[in-house]
C-alpha cells in the first residue's frame, strides 16, 4: 500500500534534482561524444561494452553517490520519523528510493544509445543488425550495473555516519567492485561474457539491496 | 476499537533503555486514560524523548512494557499508527517538499482517501494560519511555521492519541496561545494528548495530568494539586501595607499563622496551615491589620506554581 505512494514521492523528488538533469543532459552528450570519437576497441573489448562500461559507471556512480549523500542527509535530519510512525514498511523507503533514481538513470542511460544509434543511422545510412545488437547489449549491461550502483549506494547510506565516509567508500570501494562484476568475466575470456557480466552486476545489486534493507530495519531512530 | 471512560490508553510498565552505558531511562512506569493531557517534564537528557521514541515504535529495543489501546508495542505498533499522531521534537521534511505536497504524501500514507485529504488538508492549514503558505517550499519557512507544519501533519488523521515532543518550542505567543487552545479542544472531543515541554507555564495551562522525570527517573505523577501537597505543607499570604502599625508581630497567635517575616519596610510575609480554611484565616488577618491601624495596600496567597514544584522535586532528587 505505501509502496506506489513512497514511490511516486521519490521520484518527484529525484526527477527535478540537479544531478538527473546533469545526467539527462550528459550521458547523451558523452554517447555522442564516443560516437564521434569511435575508439578502436580490441576484438576482447566490443565497442558497445565500451560504451556500456562509461555510461554505467558515470551514470550509476553518480547515481550512488547521490543515493548515499541523500540517504545520510536524511537520516542525520531525522525525516524518516514521520514515515516510520505511519503504516510504512522500512524497506519500501528504501525500495522506492532505488527504483525512483534507477529508473530516472535508466531513461538517461535508454536516450544516450538511441541517440548514439540516431547518429550512427545518419553517418552510415542505415543501422546494421550488429549495431542494433551490441546497443541491446550495452543498455542492458548499463541497466545491471547502474542496479548495482544505486542499491550499493542505498548500503552506504544506511550505515555510514557521514556524508564524507558516504561518498569515499562510493567512489573508492563500490566503484572496484562493480567494475570487478563488471569486467571479471571478459579478463577471464570467457563465452558469452556479456551476459555473464549482467548476471553477476545482478547479483550483486541484489545483496546490496538485501544487506541495505537488513540494516535500516535494525536501525533505532 | 471500543473506548470506556477512563479506559488505560497508554500503559508504561517498568521500562528501561539504555545507551551503552548511559541509563536513559530506569524503571519507568505510568498510565494514562483516554481524554486525559499529560504533560511530560524534565531538565534536558532526562528521558523524554527516549519515553516518546519508545511509544511510537522508533526505538524498539527496551526491557519493560509498553502498550498502546492494549497492543504491545513495538510488537504490534502496526495496529496502532492509524490512532496516532506524531510530532517530533526537530521536525524536518525534504527540502524539495511544499506545505501541501508534504501534507498530502503524510495524508496517504495515513490511509485518507483524496476527498477526505482534500477536505482535512484545508481545516487544517486553516487552523494553524498556514493557509497562505500552502504552496510554499518548506525549506523557506521558519522555524515557527515549520513547527506548525509537524503539527499539521499530526493531525491531519484525526488521531485518537496525539504525542508531541515539545509542541510549543518556537512558536510566537500569539500561535502558543492558539495551539494550547486547540489541543483543549481537541482533549475535549476525546483526544488523548501526551506531551513533553520546557515551557511549564504551558503545561500548567494544559495538563490535567503531569509526570516529572530526572535522570531517566519518574519522580512523581499526578495533577498540580497532588504534585504540590508533598512539598507544599503551608501556604504563604504576601501583605503590602502602607503603614505599618506597631503590634503586627501579634498576628503569630492568630489560629493557623505559624510564621511572619518582614520581607522588607511594608511588605509582611505570612506562612499559615494548608490545613486552615484560607477564607477564615485571611478574614481573621485582615480584621487583626484593621483593628491595629494598619492600611492595606495588596493581600495576595501566594500559590505555587509549576516551576516551583519542579524545582523543588528537581533539586531534592538532585
Amino acid at each position: 500500500m505505501s509502496f506506489p505512494i513512497l514511490f511516486k514521492d521519490e521520484l518527484k523528488g529525484f526527477y527535478k534534482s540537479y544531478i538527473m538533469i546533469i545526467l539527462w543532459i550528459g550521458l547523451p552528450i558523452l554517447s555522442i561524444l564516443l560516437y564521434l570519437w569511435s575508439p578502436d576497441t580490441s576484438e576482447e573489448m566490443p565497442f558497445s561494452v565500451l560504451i556500456a562500461t562509461m555510461i554505467s559507471s558515470l551514470g550509476g556512480s553518480l547515481a550512488g553517490i547521490m543515493i548515499t549523500v541523500h540517504l545520510i542527509h536524511e537520516r542525520s535530519r531525522h525525516v524518516y520519523e514521520l514515515f516510520l510512525v505511519r503504516p510504512v514498511k522500512r524497506e519500501n523507503l528504501l525500495i522506492s528510493k532505488f527504483f525512483a533514481v534507477f529508473i530516472c538513470v535508466a531513461i538517461a542511460c535508454a536516450v544516450s544509445l538511441v541517440l548514439g544509434m540516431i547518429i550512427d543511422y545518419f553517418h552510415r545510412g542505415t543501422i546494421p543488425a550488429e549495431i542494433i545488437k551490441s546497443t541491446y547489449e550495452s543498455f542492458c549491461l548499463s541497466l545491471a550495473t547502474m542496479a548495482s550502483w544505486c542499491s550499493a549506494g542505498l548500503l552506504v547510506g544506511v550505515f555510514a555516519p557521514s556524508v564524507l565516509v558516504g561518498v569515499i567508500l562510493i567512489i573508492f570501494v563500490v566503484n572496484n567492485i562493480t567494475s570487478i562484476a563488471l569486467l571479471l568475466p571478459m579478463i577471464m575470456k570467457a563465452s558469452y561474457s556479456i551476459v555473464y557480466s549482467m548476471i553477476f552486476s545482478v547479483i550483486l545489486a541484489l545483496i546490496f539491496l538485501i544487506l541495505a534493507i537488513f540494516i535500516f530495519d535494525k536501525k533505532q531512530f | 476499537m471500543d473506548y470506556t471512560e477512563n479506559k488505560k490508553l497508554i500503559v508504561f510498565d517498568r521500562v528501561t533503555k539504555k545507551y551503552g552505558n548511559l541509563l536513559a531511562l530506569d524503571d519507568v512506569s505510568f498510565k494514562i486514560n483516554e481524554g486525559e493531557i499529560f504533560g511530560y517534564i524534565g531538565p534536558n537528557g532526562a528521558g523524554k524523548t527516549t519515553t516518546i521514541k519508545i511509544m511510537v515504535g522508533l526505538m524498539r529495543e527496551f526491557s519493560g512494557n509498553c502498550t498502546i489501546a492494549d497492543y504491545s508495542i513495538p510488537d504490534n505498533f502496526m495496529n496502532v499508527q492509524g490512532l496516532i499522531g506524531y510530532l517530533p521534537q526537530e521536525v524536518t521534511f525534504q527540502e524539495w517538499r511544499t506545505v501541501d505536497h508534504a501534507l498530502k504524501t503524510f495524508g496517504k500514507l495515513s490511509g485518507m482517501t483524496d476527498n477526505d485529504l482534500e477536505q482535512r488538508i484545508k481545516a487544517v492549514l486553516d487552523l494553524l494560519d498556514l493557509t497562505e503558505v500552502k504552496n510554499k517550499k518548506i525549506q523557506k519557512l521558519s522555524g515557527g511555521m515549520v513547527q506548525k507544519v509537524g503539527l499539521a501533519q499530526a493531525l491531519l488523521h484525526t488521531p485518537k492519541l496525539l504525542i508531541l515532543d515539545e509542541p510549543l518550542s518556537g512558536l510566537d505567543p500569539a500561535s502558543r496561545f492558539m495551539i494550547k487552545q486547540t489541543l483543549k479542544e481537541l482533549s475535549k472531543n476525546g483526544t488523548t494528548i501526551f506531551f513533553s515541554s520546557h515551557i511549564l507555564s504551558d503545561v500548567q495551562d494544559i495538563a490535567t495530568k503531569i509526570g516529572i522525570l530526572n535522570k531517566g527517573h519518574l519522580l512523581k505523577i499526578g495533577n498540580l494539586d497532588e504534585l504540590k501537597s508533598e512539598f507544599f505543607q503551608t501556604q504563604d499570604i504576601e501583605i503590602s501595607l502602607s503603614h505599618l502599625a506597631e503590634g503586627w508581630r501579634n498576628l503569630i497567635s492568630l489560629p493557623g499563622v505559624n510564621k511572619i517575616q518582614q520581607k522588607e519596610p511594608g511588605k509582611l510575609i505570612l506562612t499559615t496551615e494548608k490545613a486552615m480554611d484560607l477564607d477564615e484565616v485571611s478574614h481573621n488577618i485582615i480584621r487583626q491589620l484593621i483593628e491595629l491601624d494598619c492600611r492595606i495596600r495588596s493581600f495576595k496567597p501566594i500559590i505555587p506554581n509549576l516551576d516551583d514544584v519542579y524545582l523543588k522535586y528537581i533539586n531534592e532528587d538532585n
